[in-house]
Parts: C-alpha cells; sequence; structure tokens
C-alpha cells in the first residue's frame, strides 16, 4: 500500500471581512497517498482553493487566518512551518497551477525567465543551465519551437499555451505533489481536452501526486481515483471514483450529478440543477449548511450538523438521511 | 519597439501643429500694430509708420499668410530675416528689452535646474516610500505617509511657500530667498567658471566648486520643497495604491507559489508592473511642475521662466507670454514622447505590439 505523503486534518480557515468573519474552511480533513489522483469538486465559493491555498501558506494575511488544523507532508506539519522553510517546499516538493492562464503569468518578464527562477531558486541551477531546461521543460509540454519561444512574453501565447507553460514550471522541480486549480476552467472545451490528456501523460512519466480541483465531474471521472466532494467548506462526501458515481450518498453528490451534462448533449447548458446558492458562512452553522437546498431535509437537519461517517471502507458521508429510503440514517 | 517609436514620433509634427495654430489664434485677439512686436523692436509712434509696419508684415493679410509669416519670418528691406518662430524667433519681449528667444535662454536652464531638483527625489524617493507604504499596509510608513498626503494635498502653493519663507528665511534665516550669494555669484561671472550645461548646479560640479554647488542648493531649497511637496503626495498615493493592486494579482500569488523569497516577489514581480501607472503621473508631474514655477519662482524672487512670465502677464506684455506658452507646448510634447518610450521599455505588450 503507498504512503500516505499528505496528510491533512481538521482545517479550519478564516477572513476577517467588512461583513463579518467568513468561515471558508471548517475542519477539512483528507490523505493524499503517493501517485495518487484526488479530485476535489464542489461549487464555487465552497472553500476548495482556500483549503489548497491554506496548506501552502498562500492565504493572504491578514484578512486569511488558519485558525486550525494540521497538514503532514513528509513527517512535518506545514503549518507550523516557518515563511523561509515552507518557501523551500512550495515550487519544490508541492506546486501550483491556477485556474486563469491569462493573469497567472507575469506579463512583464519573458516565459522563459519565469521558469527559470524556480530552476535557479530551488536545484541551484545556473541560469544558463536554467535556460536549456526551460527550453526542454517547454518540449516536454508539447510547445513547437521551444528554444525560440523562451524570449516571448506571455501576451504572445495562447492561453491553452499559457496553461502548458504553468504546467511545465510547475513541474520543473519535480514536486511530489502538484495542485491544480481549476485548470482548465478558463479554456476552451477542445484545449480543456488537451491539458487534461498532458496532465495524464506527465504523471504517467513523472509518478507525481495530484490534487485536481474542478466544478466538472465529468473530468474528474476520467483522471482521479478518488474524489473529495465540498460544500460550505466541509467535505460532506468522500469516495473512490467509481463508488461516487454509481453510489453517491449525499444530496448534494447526487444533485452535482444530476446535472452532469450528458456526452451527446454539446451544450453545457446548465450545469447545476440543484437550486438555489451556496451559503457564505458568518457563523459555523447549527444546521446541516446544505439544509435549506435539500430535497430530503428532516427535523434533525435544522438541529444538528451531521459529521463525516465512514459508511464503507472507501467511501465516507456527511448526511443524517439515507438517500435511498428517505429517512434517518443509522 | 523600432515601430512602436515611429509612429509616436509621427504624431509630434501634427502635436506641433495644432500648437502653433493654438498659440496663433491667441495672438490674434491683438491689434495688428501690438502684434508687429513678432517682427521689430519698438512699436512706430506716427500714422503713417504704423501704416508702413503693417504692410511690410504683412499684418493686415489673410489668416494663412499670417500664419505662414509667423512660422517663417519676413524679410525687411535690408535682406534681412526678422521673426519667424521656426528659426527659433519668438518675438521682441518690450518689457524685458530683449528678444523672446534670449529671454528664455537665460531663464530656462535656471527653471530646469529646479525641476529637476524637485523632480528627481520625488520620483525615486517617492517610488520607494509607496512601495514600503503598500507592502507593510497600516505600518508606520503607511500612516505617515496617509496623513501627509491629505496634508499636502490640502495646501495651496502659495500658501505654503509665503509660510516656509516666514519660517526658514525670515525667522530663522536658514535659506535665503534669490538664484546665489554675492561671492558665489562673482565666480560665476568670472572667466575660471566655465558654463558647461547652463545648469547652475551641474556646472558648479563640473567646474569642481563644491562650495557654489553648496551654495546653489541653499538657495533652491525652499523653492524645491514649495514646487514638490505636492507631488510628493500624489506621487506617494499612486505608487501605493498602483502596488496595492498589483499585489493582488494572480501573478503574484504564482511567484509565491514557485518559492520564491518574498524580497523577489515585490522587487521582480510586483513593482515593474506597479510602475505602469506611475511613469504616466510622472510625465504629467513634470508638465504640471513647469507650470507650478511661476508662484514658486515669484514667491523666492527665483529668476527662472516662471517669474518672467508672472512680470510679462502683469505688464500685459502677450507677445512674451505667448512665446512662453509656445515653448511650454514644445516641453510638453517632448514629456510626452519620454514617456511614450518609458512605457514602452517596461511594458512588453506597448513595445511589441
Ligand atoms: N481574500 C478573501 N477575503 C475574504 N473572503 C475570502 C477570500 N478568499 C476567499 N474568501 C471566501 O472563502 C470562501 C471560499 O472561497 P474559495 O476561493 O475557496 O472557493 P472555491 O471553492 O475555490 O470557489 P471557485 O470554484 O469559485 O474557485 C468564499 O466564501 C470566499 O468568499
Ligand atoms: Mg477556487
Amino acid at each position: 500500500m503507498p504512503d500516505i505523503i499528505l496528510d491533512v486534518q481538521g482545517l479550519e480557515t478564516v477572513f476577517k471581512t467588512p461583513e463579518g468573519l467568513v468561515h471558508a474552511v471548517n475542519g477539512v480533513s483528507f490523505e493524499l497517498k503517493e501517485g495518487e489522483t484526488l479530485g476535489v469538486v464542489g461549487e464555487s465559493g465552497c472553500g476548495k482553493s482556500v483549503t489548497m491555498l491554506s496548506v501552502l501558506g498562500l492565504i493572504p494575511t491578514p484578512p486569511g487566518r488558519i485558525v486550525a488544523g494540521k497538514a503532514r507532508f513528509n513527517g512535518r506539519d506545514l503549518l507550523k512551518m516557518s515563511g523561509e522553510e515552507i518557501r523551500h517546499v512550495r515550487g519544490a516538493q508541492i506546486s501550483m497551477v491556477f485556474q486563469d492562464p491569462m493573469t497567472s503569468l507575469n506579463p512583464v518578464l519573458t516565459i522563459g525567465r519565469q521558469l527559470q527562477e524556480p530552476l535557479m531558486m530551488h536545484i541551484g541551477m545556473t541560469r544558463k543551465q536554467a535556460q536549456e531546461r526551460a527550453a526542454e521543460l517547454l518540449e516536454m509540454v508539447g510547445i513547437p519551437n521551444a528554444k525560440d519561444r523562451l524570449s516571448d512574453y506571455p501576451h504572445q501565447y495562447s492561453g491553452g499555451m499559457r496553461q502548458r507553460v504553468m504546467i511545465a514550471m510547475a513541474l520543473s522541480c519535480s514536486p511530489q505533489i502538484l495542485i491544480a486549480d481549476e485548470p482548465t476552467t478558463a479554456l476552451d472545451v477542445t484545449i480543456q481536452a488537451q491539458i487534461v490528456d498532458l496532465v495524464k501523460r506527465l504523471r504517467d512519466e513523472l509518478g507525481m501526486a495530484i490534487i485536481w480541483i474542478t466544478h466538472d465531474l465529468g473530468v474528474v471521472a476520467g483522471l482521479a481515483q478518488r474524489v473529495i466532494v465540498m460544500y460550505g467548506g466541509y467535505i460532506i462526501e468522500e469516495a473512490a471514483v467509481g463508488e461516487l458515481y454509481t453510489d453517491p450518498q449525499h444530496p448534494y453528490t447526487i444533485g452535482l450529478l444530476g446535472s452532469l451534462p450528458r456526452v451527446d448533449e454539446r451544450k453545457q447548458s446548465k450545469l447545476y440543477s440543484i437550486e438555489g446558492l451556496p451559503p457564505v458562512l458568518y457563523q459555523k452553522p447549527q444546521s446541516c449548511p446544505f439544509a435549506p437546498r435539500c430535497k430530503w431535509v428532516m427535523e434533525r437537519c435544522w438541529n444538528e450538523n451531521p459529521p463525516l461517517e465512514t459508511i464503507s471502507p472507501d467511501h465516507r458521508v456527511a448526511c443524517w438521511v439515507d438517500t435511498k429510503t428517505g429517512r434517518s440514517r443509522s | 519597439m523600432t515601430t512602436y517609436i515611429i509612429r509616436r514620433l509621427l504624431m509630434v509634427p501634427v502635436l506641433l501643429f495644432g500648437v502653433t495654430v493654438l498659440i496663433f489664434g491667441m495672438l490674434q485677439f491683438l491689434t495688428p500694430i501690438q502684434r508687429s512686436a513678432l517682427y521689430i523692436r519698438s512699436e512706430p509712434k506716427t500714422d503713417k509708420a504704423v501704416e508702413g509696419v503693417i504692410r511690410q508684415y504683412g499684418l493686415d493679410k489673410p489668416l494663412y499668410v499670417q500664419y505662414w509669416n509667423w512660422l517663417v519670418g519676413v524679410v525687411d528691406n535690408n535682406g534681412e530675416r526678422k521673426g519667424g518662430i521656426l528659426f527659433g524667433d519668438f518675438g521682441y519681449s518690450r518689457v524685458a528689452s530683449q528678444p523672446v528667444a534670449d529671454l528664455i535662454r537665460t531663464r530656462f536652464p535656471n527653471t530646469l535646474d529646479l525641476t529637476l531638483w524637485a523632480v528627481a527625489p520625488v520620483i525615486l524617493v517617492g517610488i520607494w516610500l509607496g512601495v514600503q507604504a503598500a507592502v507593510h499596509q497600516n505600518g508606520i510608513i503607511d500612516q505617515a505617509a496617509r496623513v501627509f498626503s491629505i496634508v499636502g494635498t490640502s495646501f495651496p502653493t502659495f500658501v505654503f511657500g509665503l509660510l516656509v519663507l516666514m519660517i526658514f528665511y525670515a525667522n530663522l534665516q536658514w535659506f535665503p530667498p534669490g538664484r546665489l550669494s554675492d561671492w558665489a555669484n562673482r565666480v560665476v561671472l568670472s572667466d575660471e567658471f566655465t558654463r558647461y550645461t547652463s545648469l547652475l548646479t551641474f556646472d558648479a560640479l563640473l567646474n569642481g566648486r563644491f562650495d557654489i554647488f553648496l551654495d546653489a542648493l541653499r538657495h533652491m531649497f525652499l523653492p524645491i520643497l514649495t514646487l514638490s511637496y505636492i507631488n510628493w503626495a500624489t506621487f506617494l498615493r499612486v505608487t501605493r495604491s498602483s502596488m496595492l493592486e498589483t499585489l493582488r494579482m494572480e501573478y503574484v500569488t504564482t511567484a509565491r507559489a514557485k518559492g520564491l523569497p518574498e524580497r523577489d516577489v515585490i522587487f521582480k514581480h510586483a513593482r515593474p508592473n506597479a510602475m505602469i501607472p506611475v511613469i504616466t503621473l510622472a510625465g504629467f508631474q513634470v508638465v504640471g511642475l513647469l507650470g507650478g514655477v511661476v508662484i514658486t519662482e515669484t514667491v523666492f524672487t527665483y529668476p527662472g521662466i516662471g517669474q518672467a512670465a508672472a512680470t510679462a502677464a502683469a505688464q500685459l506684455d502677450v507677445v512674451t507670454v505667448l512665446g512662453f506658452a509656445l515653448f511650454n507646448g514644445f516641453i510638453l510634447i517632448v514629456a510626452n514622447l519620454a514617456v511614450d518610450v518609458l512605457y514602452a521599455f517596461v511594458d512588453p505588450r506597448v513595445r511589441l505590439s
């Protein structure tokens, strides 16, 4: 059985805003095994990005603050590391790719320069070595004439190519974990598929573990081994990918899957058929945060927030209701 | 880059044409005989002479003829060219009893000297302070900068100028007005002092006369302060807010996620982007400073172009004032060109478009 390389326990992150304290992440726990791909899904604002940024110490402080939790990585707690220590983890052992490739590269620095930075920083390459390696990396992610394109600036690359650059940069120091935060959301559908294929290929070649954040349960099905579903800053369901698709337990997951566009339907017309919007939590809820939108809601859901419970070896869910029977789970 | 600069350069003649048409239009408010100052020194006294002058310099001709004459000058009976702004002849200043161009030549270096000393510290220190205020938001520098911004921008120049004049000149006698002390002036006017650049502080350094350099700076200190304190305030504010905005950009998070030290994140990734709006401001400020010299130089009796303009305006010497306006227009165009080139230098999206 492969080792656990990242073990997050009870992570809580809040933001101080003029409207009040926002509880963005509320006691999130998950594990990541070596070489595994973990999907993280959920609607906008449910705390996916904040969870990952917290783990890497990238939450803007203020307004953000991590109030509780551990994140063990190679036996050390990332949340307890000094700024200098975690800096040597970022980009070297855990790296991150962001959603919008149009804004995630620096517009005034050349692609080459931006690729060289982590190489010189973490591996101690000279500028010349880094330059050669940068060209190889660009080639690796499928950019033609890689050598000549190092001196280009981001605006001379298309969106898809920029995301390839981001991936090349993230993988440049052979990290153990790649966190991809909705890396395809901002791209055209055809380009999305190319990026997913690229990441699959690189995973097979390099063997890193991946945390793939997305809105799109369809993409995750073909990529991940295990999936976490988040809602209101909580993990509400977690299961092996096959089990989640064949036997979803949480009403929210069922809703998400129900709104998955069919392969034969070209349009991604309405992504979610669940009524209403996810909440912004100014207080830790005393009820199930999904209750206001839930079809199966019962008395108990309004009074107690269900904990995440193991229902089978590969499956955890946080819900009072057994959606098969519509009655209380016991 | 080259095509970009060529495109900007091609704009220059268009702008110059615009400026000259504007100034020429204003000259039309003068009577024909008042406009004769564009060509000759003294206004003719007898009616007959007046008529002769008007005819000779075409001051009653259609506007396009007059405009052309104004540009290239008119050849008089002795075969000499009179006037012609294209040849650097801006007419005759009857108040100063010398050609307007000569007046500009003697006065402008003083003003430029003053402006450079007012601008350089603002830009260098202002950027540094603005970046610090943004990086340590709500820290000491940020708080002080905020207070200073409010006080600075709500204080009119002439009040501030008179105030420092009263305190540092009249009461404390630390800084004198004027341009130089008598002893220094004697040295500067003597043969052993070479005027390489016409800018006094630079010439003093080039001549190796540090004492004169300091004397000049001492005289300029209060005008510099008066001229630039408002710019400090605005420069700080704009740099700070631009930097704060840049620090929220996703590529800054990318830089941090790469494991770069915070120093590199701020100075290599964020600051160059934050400078883009600051450059525009710097361009505006240099131009604005040249306008601001009128009040400052008058308050401190500093012999620059602003003081000369104020004197000419007070005596209704319109030809001189408009000559200065024309010159100011040129400077403005050059400053704009410099800003455009600087833009291309920092922003590849502009350079390579
Ligand atoms: N800088 C911030 N200041 C205040 N609140 C924040 C900040 N960043 C995130 N939040 C809050 O944290 C919550 C979770 O946001 P997060 O970005 O993690 O959502 P997400 O699941 O990644 O959504 P998306 O799919 O849109 O990326 C949101 O309610 C958001 O309002
Ligand atoms: Mg997100």
